[in-house]
Formats: structure tokens, sequence, C-alpha cells
């Protein structure tokens, strides 16, 4: 028999912390094989190099393989030793009202852990076409990137976003589609919509936006959803009419889709 | 693999499918949608604070379609909305009081992700309480769960699946309050019969005040026109200190008299004038409602 104490145990040793970027932002991520793959969010690995430090206080070298914007997934991978992946499970089994656990590095607290019930799993606002968990689990910015597992310690999620007080989790299945599959094709920015458009915030180094000349401040004229299905179309450009500074004068750009660059 | 814990886990999750049956999506205000449950065939109740329009409800129903629903009326004091929709749907066995440290799930519907719920425990239970709004509630369930946007009117069960009540963020501003299954009873009967609630009222606006030798009366400080007590002959002035034979102090007093009575009785009010007691015959009447 196994409770919250054993399974939190065994999650934290396949929980690390992971720091990137210039702002040194610390999130956390999971260990998916003894080879030295972990998983995270796209938007805690922001860069090819980062540092990670596992349960027992060694700090590694990670670099960056693969990265999907849009489902905020990202792979890293890691030389050490002695590395104990957790088990995934199954997360097109989940159901509403099942117990879960998450662990991660919440506000600088290592291995911290938070548990309650699935609430439920579908599409969020705003958040494309794909489903999330939704758990009223207690997430805070470090969780970020950590396990979400269900009563018997099988990881059904990565804890990625917080909102209206729920936490948000990509699925295990998306997390084993993208590293089976690589990542969705992507812009390359990160956008907050608005009442005119979509407005970049930022545009990635090496990724199709900037290849196509946008550039944050730019305000893209397609709805979220019409965005995703293009992308998702198979086409490789996409054509894109935006605003830059005059909001009278429409211009357009061609975008062409590749999967994301992989740092090499 | 077997544990405790992971049985636990499977049981939770099958009373949220079997309270699934019964929960729906309202669709009554901008923004956020809310939470309802079917109470008897082709009656839903939500919480009436997230029903924000009269007329182009719908709510999204077990099997994920969007049904219209009517609103067959509103009770603001115990925060409470009636809604009629033509298919029957599944209401569910309702429960007696639940003890404090029980645990409970409040299960709603969003129309995106479907059936969602949340758990916690029982943290408080009393008697009889009056809600801030006017309403009584016959029981006084505070819950230790977080009600997220769109759990306000979400069906509160027990782990066998069975409602304690309906969920509501707006009657207490320390924790979600259930309201309680008998009273949701009483309050979708009176609907159903008369299309809302009606109160008793009086029509006196009133402040207590000390009288000599301890005793604690109500100085009538406003009345209302053409009001039961204005009609009764009752003046400014005057001071409350009794009322169908039960002695007043607080308003609240007056309250439990006043609605204890069916609306069209008449009761004696006893009153202190020129430092004279004398007692008047009152008719109770209805408060009018607000627009």
């Amino acid at each position: 028999m196994s409770g919250f104490g054993e399974i939190s145990e065994r999650l934290r040793r396949s929980t690390v912390r992971v720091s990137s970027g210039r702002r040194q932002g610390f999130g956390s991520g999971v260990i998916w094989s003894a080879s030295g793959l972990v998983l995270t969010n796209a938007h805690v690995a922001t860069d090819a190099e980062s540092q990670v430090e596992l349960w027992d206080g060694r700090r590694v070298a990670a670099r960056l393989t693969a990265r999907d914007r849009r489902r905020d997934l990202a792979a890293l991978q890691i030389a050490a030793t002695g590395l104990e992946p957790a088990t995934p499970g199954d997360s097109g089994a989940l159901r509403a009202g099942e117990l879960v656990i998450a662990v991660g590095n919440p506000l600088g607290f290592a291995g911290a852990v938070s548990t309650g019930v699935v609430h439920s799993i579908g599409r969020l606002p705003g958040m494309g076409r794909q489903s999330w968990i939704l758990a009223n689990v207690r997430l805070a910015p470090g969780n970020s990137g950590g396990p979400l597992a269900d009563a018997q310690g099988r990881v059904v999620g990565i804890n990625t976003a917080v909102v209206n007080g729920l936490g948000v989790a990509a699925p295990s299945n998306a997390a084993t589609e993208f590293l089976r599959r690589g990542p969705q094709p992507s812009l390359g920015v990160t956008l907050r919509p608005m009442s005119l458009g979509l407005l970049i915030l930022e545009v990635d180094e090496g990724g199709a936006a900037q290849a196509a000349s946008l550039r944050s401040g730019d305000v893209l004229l397609i709805p979220l959803d019409d965005l995703n299905a293009a992308l998702d179309s198979g086409r490789a450009t996409l054509r894109l009419p935006f605003l830059r500074g005059d909001t009278r004068r429409v211009r357009e750009t061609v975008v062409r889709l590749a999967p994301e660059a992989v740092a090499a | 693999m077997t544990n405790e814990l992971a049985s636990l886990s499977s049981e939770l999750a099958k009373v949220v499918e079997s309270a699934a049956r019964s929960a729906v999506a309202v669709h009554a205000r901008p923004r956020f949608s809310s939470s309802g449950a079917f109470w008897r065939p082709g009656v839903i109740v939500t919480a009436e604070h997230t029903v924000r329009r009269e007329e182009e409800i719908t709510v999204t129903l077990p099997d994920g379609t969007n049904a219209p629903a009517t609103l067959a009326g509103t009770d603001q004091g115990t925060d409470i909305a009636v809604l009629k929709v033509e298919s029957a749907g599944v209401a569910l066995p309702t429960t007696e009081t639940p003890q404090p440290g029980n645990l409970a799930l409040a299960i709603g519907r969003s129309e995106d992700s479907g059936v969602n719920a949340t758990m916690g425990v029982i943290s408080a239970v009393s008697g009889s309480w009056r809600t801030w709004r006017g309403g009584r509630l016959d029981h006084y369930i505070r819950l230790d769960l977080t009600l997220y946007p769109g759990s306000s009117g979400a069906v509160v069960v027990d782990v066998a699946g069975r409602a304690i009540g309906i969920a509501t963020s707006a009657l207490s501003r320390i924790a979600g309050v259930a309201i309680p299954a008998s009273t949701v009873n009483r309050v979708v009967d009176e609907i159903l019969a008369r299309g809302q609630v009606s109160r008793g009222y009086l029509g006196v606006g009133l402040q207590p005040i000390e009288l000599p030798e301890h005793h604690k009366g109500l100085i009538v400080l406003s009345l209302g026109e053409d009001g039961p007590a204005a009609k009764a002959g009752i003046f400014i002035g005057d001071i409350l200190v009794s009322l169908d034979g039960v002695a007043v102090a607080e308003p609240e007093d007056v309250q439990n008299v006043v609605e204890s009575q069916s609306v069209g009785q008449t009761v004696r009010a006893g009153v202190i004038r020129g430092g004279e007691p004398r007692t008047l015959p009152v008719v109770i009447g209805e408060r009018p409602r607000k627009d």
C-alpha cells in the first residue's frame, strides 16, 4: 500500500529544477528516461542551454533538443548517472474527481507537494484546440514543468499554468506525442490576444516569425483559433495580415512554416 | 497494483461520473457560465446571483448539447433560481445534514471542458441561519473547498453521491456555502407553485433601544407608505416590544415572527406610545419585490 507520502518521495527523485534564459527564472522538470531525457515547459526552457539541479543537489548542464510552444513543452538532454525516471501514465484514461499530486519547486521551495482532484479535462479559452488537465491543486510560479501524478504515482501531466486559481497541466499523452513526432508547427512568437488582433510580445531567435521579418509590437490580424487551424493544416506557407505602427495600414507577410528549429 | 489511495481515487471519480448525470452549465450572465443541477424532472436549480438575465438563458446538458431554459422564478434571499427545460434529466437523491469533517465534492459543468469537480470537507454545520440577503437556510453548511468562477450553482455531494445542497459563493465572504437540500426543496415548491417566494412584510424601519429596568424594544424610525404597519395605525416613535405574543429586542426577532406567518394573517403588535402600552392588530403584508 502506498499513500501520498511514498508517492511524493518517488516523484521528488524524478523532479528537477530547471533554470534557463537571461532572466534565470526557475521552473521544474521531470526525468523521463534513465538516459537523461528531461521534460519541462517551453516557457521554462527558453534557451538552447540551461542548468538542471537534481533532487540530490547535483547540478548538470542541459541541452534543448525539442521545443513546442503551442503545447508548452520542451525536451532537455542531460548527462548524469543514477537517474530515477518517472512512470508515465495514460492521461486519456484520467477522469474528473481522481486524486492527483503535484511536485515542483514553487517560489524557491524544493520538492514541494500539493494535492487535490482532477477538476475537468478539456479545452481552455485562448489556449488552442488541444485539451488540458485542470486540477484543484495549489500551484505557484516554479511549479511549471513539474509532474502532476495520479493516485498510483504515474505522471499524467506536466504542470503548466494557473487559470482562475486552477492548476493547468499539459496531458502526458500530449507529451509522449511531442517526444515521438516532434513539435507542432509554430510561428515562434509569444502572443497576447487584444481586441484589435494578436499582439506579438516576443519573437523567437531563428523562428518562423523572425524569418518573415515580424517584430515584437506587430499586431496579427487573425483570430487565435484560425491561426492554430492554419498552423495545423499542413500548409508550407501562411499569408498573414498585420499592423505595424499605423493602425490604418494593413501590411502582409508570408511565413514559411517548418517544424521549429531544433537547437544543435 | 492496488492501494487504498488508488481505490479512493477511483471511488471519487465514480461519484463524479454519477453526479455528472445531473450537472449542467447555465449560461445566464456575461463571461463565465455557472453550474446547475437537475432537481426534479425538467427542473434545474442554480445560484440566483449567477442569473443576470431573464431571457435567452441556455443550459449545457449532461450529454453536451445546449438547450433553451425558461426562468421559473428566483429567490434572492436564499440565492436560488429555478429553471425549466424540456429534457427531464436525472435528479440525485438527497441526504440529511452532513457532519463537519465529511468529504464533499462540488460538481459542476462548463461547455468547453464538460463536468468538473472540486473536493474538500464540510467545515461547519449549524442550525437555521439567516443569510445577509434576508432568506433563511434550514442549516448553515460551510464548505472547505475551493469554488472557482463557474462553480456557483454546482451540486454538492457526499462520497455516496447524494446531494447535500447547492454551492454558492455569494452568501458568505469567508467560505463557500451549501444551500441545504431541504431548503432547495422548499423554495422550489414555492417557486413552482407561485413563481416566487413571498416574504411577510410589516413596512417599518426599526432601531433597538434600551428601556427602563433592562427591558428592550424597537423604536419605529420609518414607515413604509401604505404598508401594513401604517395601515394598522402604528406611528413613527412607537416602541415595538412584542409581536404575536413574542418579545422583540432585535429586528431579527421581528423577521422570525413575520416569516413564520403566512401573508395575510393578523398578529397583535405590542407597542409603547407616550409611555403607555397598547396592542394593535396588524395584517402581515407581502414584501414588495425589487425590479
